[in-house]
Formats: C-alpha cells, sequence, structure tokens
C-alpha cells in the first residue's frame, strides 16, 4: 500500500496540487458574502484607487487637446446662445414699452418692424415694413417705447422710409421739460443729438429730459427725445450748446410705431390768415 | 534563482496594476484582455505546471482582493489556465517563452478552457449561457490573445525566432 502510494504522489501530485487549489478558489468564492472578506475588497479597492487616480490623471493629461476642443465648441454654442438671449431680451423689453405706450398713447398707432438700416454720408434712414397700403403717409412721426424715431421719409406701398432723428437733415422742435425752453433738435457727433437755438439766459442741466415741442408741426408734443448731457456757453454766441444722449438706441431698434398724426389745418389757416392781414 | 523568482513577482504585480488600468480604460463592452492569465501562462511555461498554477493562485487572489471581482475567481481562472498551459510546458522552449506564436495560441486555448469551465460561476442561474460563453468566454479570449501577439512582437523582435 505505502509502495503504491509512493509510485502514485509523485504522479499525481500536479493532478492533486490543482483539485485542492480549485477548491480552495471555490471555497473563496462560496466566502464572498462573507463581511470580512468584503472588507477585505474594500480595503484592497481603495489602497488601488489612490493608483487609478493617479493613471486617470496621466491619461487625462492626454485627453486635454480633445477635451479643450469640446469645451471651445461647447463655449462657442453657449456665446451664439447668449446673443440669441440678448437679443430676445432686448426685443422684450421694446415690446413691453411700445405696448405700454400703445395703451397710453391718444394717436392711433401702426405697429412696424425695422427691415433695414442705411447709415451714409450723415443720412440715417431705417426702413420698416408698411406702407400705404397700411395708411402710412409721409411726414408722420415715428417713435419707439424709448421715444421719438423719427419721421417717414419716402412711403412706399408696402415699406416706408423713416428718417431718424440722426439723420443730418432732421429738424425737431423741441422743449426742455424742466425749463419750458424751445429749440431745434439736430444731429449731433458721435452719436448724440444736438437741442440748437437755446437762449444763454435758460437754465439747461445735464439730466434734464427733452421732448417734443407743442410748437412742432411734425409729432405731437410730450414724445421724449432725450436727456440733457452737456449745456455750455460758448464766447461770442447768443445761444447755449446743449448736447443730448436719444432716448432711442438706434442700433438695436427692431420694433417701432407709426403715428397717425396730424397737426391741426385750422391753426395754421388762422396763422396764414394772420400774416396775409398784416401785410 | 533569487533573481527569477523577484523577476516573476514584479512582473505579477505589474500584471495586476496594469490589469487594473485595463479594466478601465481598455474594456469594449466591459470585456478586457486578461493580462493576469498572459502573466501565469508564461510562468508556466517557463517552471512548470506546479510553480504555474502556484503563481495563479496567489496571483488570481492578489488581483480580487484589489478589485472588485468575486474573491477567488481570478484564483480559480488562473489556475485551472496554469493547468491547462502546464500540459504545453517544454523544458527545451524555456528560452522561446513569449517569443514565439506558441505562446499565443498556449495562451487561448489555457484561458478559453478556464473561461468555459467558469461559465456556471459567473452565469449564477442568471445570465444566458450562450451569452456568458459568446461575450465572455470567446471575447475575453479573443482580446487577450490579440494582446498576447502584441507580447510576442514585442519581444521577438529582440530574438530572430518572429
Amino acid at each position: 500500500m505505502f509502495r503504491w502510494l509512493s509510485e502514485f504522489l509523485p504522479f499525481a501530485r500536479n493532478y492533486i496540487v490543482f483539485t485542492l487549489l480549485v477548491a480552495l478558489s471555490l471555497f473563496l468564492i462560496s466566502l464572498n458574502n462573507n463581511r470580512q472578506v468584503r472588507n477585505l475588497q474594500v480595503v484592497g479597492t481603495l489602497t488601488t484607487s489612490y493608483l487609478e487616480s493617479g493613471v486617470q490623471d496621466v491619461v487625462g493629461y492626454f485627453q486635454l487637446a480633445s477635451v479643450n476642443r469640446e469645451l471651445e465648441k461647447a463655449n462657442a454654442r453657449l456665446i451664439n446662445m447668449l446673443a440669441r438671449t440678448r437679443r430676445a431680451i432686448n426685443e422684450n423689453r421694446q415690446l413691453k414699452e411700445m405696448l405700454n405706450l400703445k395703451q397710453q398713447s391718444s394717436v392711433p398707432l401702426i405697429a412696424a418692424g425695422v427691415v433695414g438700416r442705411v447709415t451714409d454720408g450723415g443720412k440715417n434712414f431705417v426702413t420698416i415694413n408698411v406702407g400705404t397700403k397700411d395708411g402710412i403717409q409721409e411726414g408722420e412721426p415715428v417713435m419707439s417705447g424709448s421715444g421719438l424715431v423719427g419721421t417717414i421719409y419716402l412711403a412706399g406701398e408696402d415699406f416706408s422710409i423713416v428718417r431718424t432723428l440722426m439723420d443730418n437733415s432732421s429738424r425737431i422742435s423741441a422743449r426742455v421739460v424742466n425749463d419750458s425752453t424751445d429749440g431745434i433738435v439736430t444731429a449731433g457727433e458721435q452719436g448724440a443729438l444736438e437741442l440748437k437755438d437755446v437762449s444763454r439766459r435758460h437754465h439747461v442741466r445735464p439730466g434734464n429730459i427733452v421732448e417734443t415741442s407743442t410748437l412742432s408741426s411734425i409729432s405731437p408734443p410730450g414724445i421724449i427725445i432725450g436727456t440733457v448731457t452737456s449745456a455750455s456757453n460758448r464766447p461770442g454766441s447768443i445761444f447755449k450748446e446743449v448736447t443730448l444722449e436719444p432716448a432711442v438706441d438706434f442700433s438695436s431698434l427692431s420694433d417701432v410705431f407709426v403715428m397717425k398724426y396730424r397737426p391741426s389745418g385750422k391753426a395754421a389757416a388762422l396763422e396764414s390768415r394772420a400774416l396775409r392781414e398784416k401785410r | 534563482m533569487t533573481r527569477r523568482i523577484a523577476t516573476y513577482v514584479v512582473l505579477g504585480i505589474l500584471a495586476i496594476v496594469v490589469q487594473k488600468f485595463f479594466d478601465d480604460f481598455a474594456s469594449i463592452s466591459s470585456i478586457s484582455p486578461e493580462l493576469v492569465i498572459l502573466f501565469v501562462v508564461f510562468v508556466t511555461l517557463r517552471e512548470g505546471q506546479m510553480v504555474g498554477m502556484e503563481a495563479g493562485f496567489v496571483t488570481g487572489f492578489l488581483n480580487d482582493i484589489l478589485s472588485t471581482h468575486f474573491l477567488g475567481f481570478t484564483s480559480f481562472i488562473a489556475v485551472v489556465a496554469s493547468f491547462v498551459a502546464g500540459f504545453f510546458y517544454k523544458e527545451a522552449d524555456v528560452d522561446l517563452t513569449g517569443r514565439t506564436l506558441n505562446y499565443v495560441w498556449i495562451c487561448a486555448i489555457a484561458l478559453f478552457v478556464s473561461e468555459f469551465v467558469s461559465i456556471p460561476i459567473v452565469s449564477a442561474g442568471e445570465l444566458n449561457y450562450w451569452y456568458v460563453f459568446l461575450k465572455f468566454t470567446v471575447g475575453e479570449t479573443v482580446y487577450t490573445a490579440l494582446l498576447a501577439m502584441v507580447v510576442v512582437f514585442v519581444n521577438g523582435r529582440k530574438s530572430r525566432y518572429v
């Protein structure tokens, strides 16, 4: 028996070890629900997590270029979205102002969208998408929720051209609200307006609001034109130099109203009659 | 001898560490190459079946502790793989281990057999046998064999055997 064993064991040694190791492995597998075994694995996993973190840092370093490209794309998308959101906010503000204006105005208003702009050699026009078909006539005042924009210069069938206050040929009769000083608003330099023919004796100060005058034959009185930014006396001149900041942001104008305003014909006729009788 | 053992220890630790890396970054549909098996087959082909099985058990056990596998699962696979690989052990070819394409197909056979016999453990009555067979047995065998081929080509360039 012993002899047989001594012959068999060297021959079957590998098989016996194999069986033992497989049995041990299966025994370990059966212990997997054991809490201590789980704890052992948790400790092992935590230990290697430091190593993994280091490896991930290295891998992350090599992925930086592609991540950067993705971020740049995302950034471009977000900038585009931001621009659209800003435009929407601006449009929303303008529409709210216009709605408010329409509810308060005693003059009939025709809503229009700005579809084009022309700024060349002192000319400053905007094109709006309403025309004679909509009842638009030349000379009618145009305003936005912020203030006076200009007047209808040309009225086509479907579109009209508005001469804005920034046009060199624009002349609007205006007055300073706090002082009842009258003057003529014309285009100034660098996006500003000027209030001309204001006597030196009037006290015009920065911050004063300027609006359309009761003397205006173009627009109804009380429409805001702008705010005084500077007022000074020029040596040798009987008039003040008054600069205004326009109430309307002409660069972002998107929606306007055409005012169906016509000055009283009776007053004009009476003035003509007086002049004739005087002669 | 001591130097050789030290080399195996370093290679074994390296295999476990890189295995973690492969599991995280090189797995395809949760299939990753079994570096531990490549190491165990390598040791078996150089040192024989007995040493291979012992090395397989220890390396597999360490690998299971450092990962979220079933404790004992990699030991089981590694022991079976080294047992199978042991039948291809030839003392005369020891120096060529890992340098000829023999290493690739021995690795593939050893891993295929070990993965195949582990199907009942992996399935555990929940997964479809065929699914496990195709995904893990065949998938891991192919992926590991490809990696073994890389090892052979890199290693073999140093000699004239490939």
